[in-house]
């Protein structure tokens, strides 16, 4: 699962999170206004995903390494966590 | 002119063909959906083409055409007569292109206009001109915008970068093709309207405007940005600093004007040619240097001079200018214009030259020596001739055919090989595509991988060589998508990150093997078992009996894909029984090796030519046919107790293995031979794995014919590869299995 919900109830992104995987993510986050995100694990996300946590704006509590985040989108999302 | 070159314009030569004729077809018979598809496909692989060679112009007038055939088979529009026309027009423009690219080896310098002007003809609502012109009311208000928010940046290109709200759909990842974008400096995502409530938004609707500031020259990034330049603005920065330094490219271009120019002028073409000429040269300098930044009225005011005196000495002297401000006239720089003007003067052997192959002139010579050799044996052979008219049987008349019905023997096969020889071309025509492609494939598919390339030189027949890219894109396709796992499971697998795909070629005998192997996740037997019983591809008898190495053959088989989810990738319903039919369609086999956990081989085992087969003779209902040998397995004689009926067919047991047995005779429609033995004779077959025999009257000799497709009125025939003549004056029929077992 690239998508996954974890016992403390944060989403957590994995791997490769394809386009299919925009749904998922956006079904959990609009079930529990307030969840929050940690993609930390990420490998690659594709820009449905990308566009969903910044329509959404969710807490990110988890950072990916991917560079190219980092430098560039960081400042679409919420940062506060 | 460079092997890649001709290579490309003989595949868009073939691909202007297919499209024209499935164009006209469809004109014909607008419903007729195959025919659009085939138009389709042909100019989307016309536009990949040009990608490769980097002409953008062609891409993107290939791309609007592409987009209206699109949205014909979307069923958003009707296929109409004026629509045919556009599409045909814009064929013929390619098709000059081409030819220019033919004499000069570089894409024609006015073809941004040329694919303006087509492609503002296509629909009223043409997307905005990709690489924006210089506009005499400055840059648009977001550049200035996206400046002043990284006011620390020095960009040479600014872009803006609005993905089509379907784009997701198109396989398209907007950020993903940011991220490789060359020497981004700094980028801008906002929303294109203003984001819903969670509950409202589209997951799957993208939404997002993308500016960018970077480093590259407008040149490069609209190289990069080729395949979306439909949804790109790309605008050149002037540069406060590097007074008038131009990019390579541009430098190119304008070098190209003045060929161009005085090119016109040597032929002392005058009047309404050289202006037209003058006009083109220099709209094409003024955009280049409206994009540099520079100043363009010494070039206009050059142009005008020149067009009031027909000379084209003012312009070429200001082009030059610009490329060298140093020295104002260049004399160098028009010498090489002159010589590279003339040689372009050469009018069209175009169609001639599509049909050409390249061979090396020491294959002609070789061929011509026996040629030569040959003439000898002829006079030799009157000679004997003259003698036999004597009735001089006494003389060694017979040792004298002997000899030379040796000689002529070798000299035949020399002549053979070298004649198959002048038609192969190194497997590395098809396999140098795939670096590109492998690339761009593992970054949509955020997996890392590398392709490692082995014997690109071996040689093989061009039939073979060119239908080779296909099945090799399918296979490399799926080691990637389904082969290699992702980074994670790599690591924790104990392997390195980075998945390595081996595309091998090599000889072995007569044969030629192409190999594709991955160090990936393998084929589990289990799933493969699994998915066969769910779609009753084997009786579950079967398939608790075959073993796994066998079992693992079962993907070649019509319908079958083990993928649980489909990516844009792979997975679009066409499965490896496609790469099956089109290996054996060459006359070759495929197999599969795969170790759980370890990796996937497939090997694609190919005849050397196509034109030269070995057949098997057979005997049936009193004549000779041809069995392709690398079909037979083995020949049998089996006592006629031994066959049982299975239903209206018969079959035998071989090895624990039930083997059909079907009748040549009567399937050939042929009257059966009145004499039935006691023992039956078959030739056990391998066709698609599955083991077949067919019951023949007599086993004949092995024999290395030159096949001659079946034409005129038996062209339809079933069954039938294609025919040769014997030694003894006769046809010989040869078979063609896959299509009499079906």
């Amino acid at each position: 699962m690239t998508v996954r919900i974890a016992d403390d109830g944060i989403i957590l992104l994995q791997g490769v999170c394809a386009i299919e995987d925009a749904e998922a993510l956006l079904r959990h986050l609009s079930a529990e206004p307030g969840t929050q995100v940690d993609w930390s694990a990420c490998e690659h996300a594709h820009t449905a995903i990308i566009q969903v946590l910044m329509a959404v704006k969710p807490k990110i509590v988890g950072w990916p390494t991917d560079p190219f985040v980092g430098k560039y989108l960081t400042g679409l999302f919420d940062r506060s966590g | 002119m460079n092997e890649f070159l001709e290579q490309f314009l003989i595949e868009c030569r073939e691909l202007v063909e297919q499209a024209t004729a499935d164009l006209l077809a469809l004109e014909q018979q607008p419903d007729d959906n195959a025919r659009l598809d085939s138009a389709f496909r042909a100019f989307h692989t016309l536009k990949g083409a040009a990608g490769i060679i980097e002409f953008p112009a062609m891409a993107r007038l290939l791309h609007t055409a592409e987009d209206v055939l699109s949205s014909v088979r979307a069923g958003d529009q009707p296929v109409t007569i004026d629509l045919i026309s556009l599409c045909l027009h814009c064929i013929d423009q390619v098709v000059q292109w081409l030819d220019v690219m033919e004499d000069t080896g570089e894409p024609p310098a006015d073809a941004d206009a040329a694919a303006d002007r087509m492609a503002a003809r296509f629909a009223t609502d043409v997307s905005e001109p990709f690489l924006a012109p210089a506009s005499e009311a400055g840059p648009p208000a977001w550049i200035a915008e996206l400046q002043a928010r990284h006011p620390k940046v020095m960009a040479l290109t600014a872009i803006r970068y609005t993905p089509n709200a379907a784009c997701f759909f198109r396989g398209e990842d907007p950020l993903t093709l940011m991220a490789l974008t060359p020497e981004l400096l700094a980028l801008d995502v906002s929303p294109a309207q203003p984001w819903p409530q969670a509950e409202d938004l589209d997951p799957f609707a993208c939404n997002i405007v993308i500016d960018g500031l970077l480093g590259a020259p407008a040149e490069a990034v609209a190289a990069h940005l080729l395949t979306v330049s439909d949804q790109v603005q790309i605008h050149a920065l002037s540069r406060s600093t590097g007074g008038g330094r131009l990019p390579e490219l541009s430098v190119a271009v304008l070098k190209a004007q003045i060929a161009m120019v005085l090119g016109s002028a040597g032929e002392g073409s005058a009047g309404e040619g050289l202006a037209g000429r003058l006009g083109s040269a220099g709209r094409v300098v003024r955009q280049i240097l409206a994009q540099a930044g520079l100043n363009t009225h010494p070039v206009m005011s050059a142009l005008e001079d020149s067009l009031a005196s027909a000379n084209s000495a003012a312009l070429v002297a200001a082009i030059a200018a610009i490329l060298d401000p140093a020295s104002p006239t260049d004399s160098g720089e028009q010498d090489d214009g002159e010589g590279a003007g003339g040689e372009g003067a050469a009018p069209g052997a175009h169609g001639i030259a599509a049909q050409a192959l390249r061979v090396d002139v020491e294959r002609i010579d070789a061929i011509i020596k026996l040629t030569g050799e040959l003439t000898v044996v002829k006079n030799a052979l009157g000679h004997a001739a003259g003698i036999a008219r004597q009735g001089d049987l006494d003389h060694s008349l017979a040792q004298t055919l002997k000899d030379q019905h040796a000689l002529l023997e070798r000299l035949t096969v020399e002549l053979q090989r070298s004649v198959v020889a002048i038609r192969v071309l190194p497997l590395r025509h098809v396999f140098q595509r795939f670096s590109r492609l492998v690339r761009e494939m593992t970054v949509s598919l955020g997996k890392s991988a590398r392709l490692v390339i082995e014997g690109e030189s071996t040689e093989a027949d061009k039939a073979v060589v060119e239908s080779l890219f296909e099945p090799l894109l399918h296979v490399i396709r799926n080691a990637l998508d389904h082969g290699v796992e992702g980074r994670a499971a790599r690591l924790s697998g104990g392997k390195p990150e980075t998945a390595v795909i081996r595309l091998q070629g090599y000889r072995e005998g007569e044969r030629v093997i192409v190999e594709v192997s991955d160090d990936g996740g393998g084929i589990d037997p289990v799933v493969i078992r699994r998915v066969a019983a769910e779609r009753g591809l084997m009786s579950p008898d079967a398939l608790a009996k075959v073993a796994d190495d066998d079992l693992l053959q079962l993907i070649f088989a019509p319908g079958f894909s083990t993928a649980t989810t489909v990516t844009h990738l792979s997975g679009r319903g066409v499965g490896m029984d496609a790469v099956r039919a089109s290996i054996e369609r060459l006359g070759g086999r495929v197999s599969i090796r795969s170790r759980k956990g370890e990796g996937t081989s497939i090997r694609f085992v190919l005849p050397f030519t196509v034109m030269m087969t070995r057949v098997m003779i057979v005997e049936a209902a009193g004549q000779a046919f041809g069995v392709p040998f690398e079909a037979v397995v083995e020949t049998l004689q089996i006592p006629r107790d031994q066959i049982s009926a299975v239903g209206a067919a018969e079959a035998f047991v071989l090895r624990g293995r039930t083997v059909p047995l079907v009748r040549l005779d009567r399937t050939l429609g042929l009257a059966p031979s009145p004499v039935r033995s006691a023992e039956v004779k078959a030739v056990v077959t391998a066709v698609g794995g599955q083991l077949s025999a067919l019951e023949v009257d007599g086993f004949g000799e092995r024999l290395d014919v030159m096949l001659k497709p079946m034409d005129g009125l038996l062209a339809g025939m079933h069954g039938v590869a294609g025919t040769t003549l014997l030694g003894d004056g006769r046809v010989l029929i040869v078979l063609d299995l896959p299509e009499l077992l079906q």
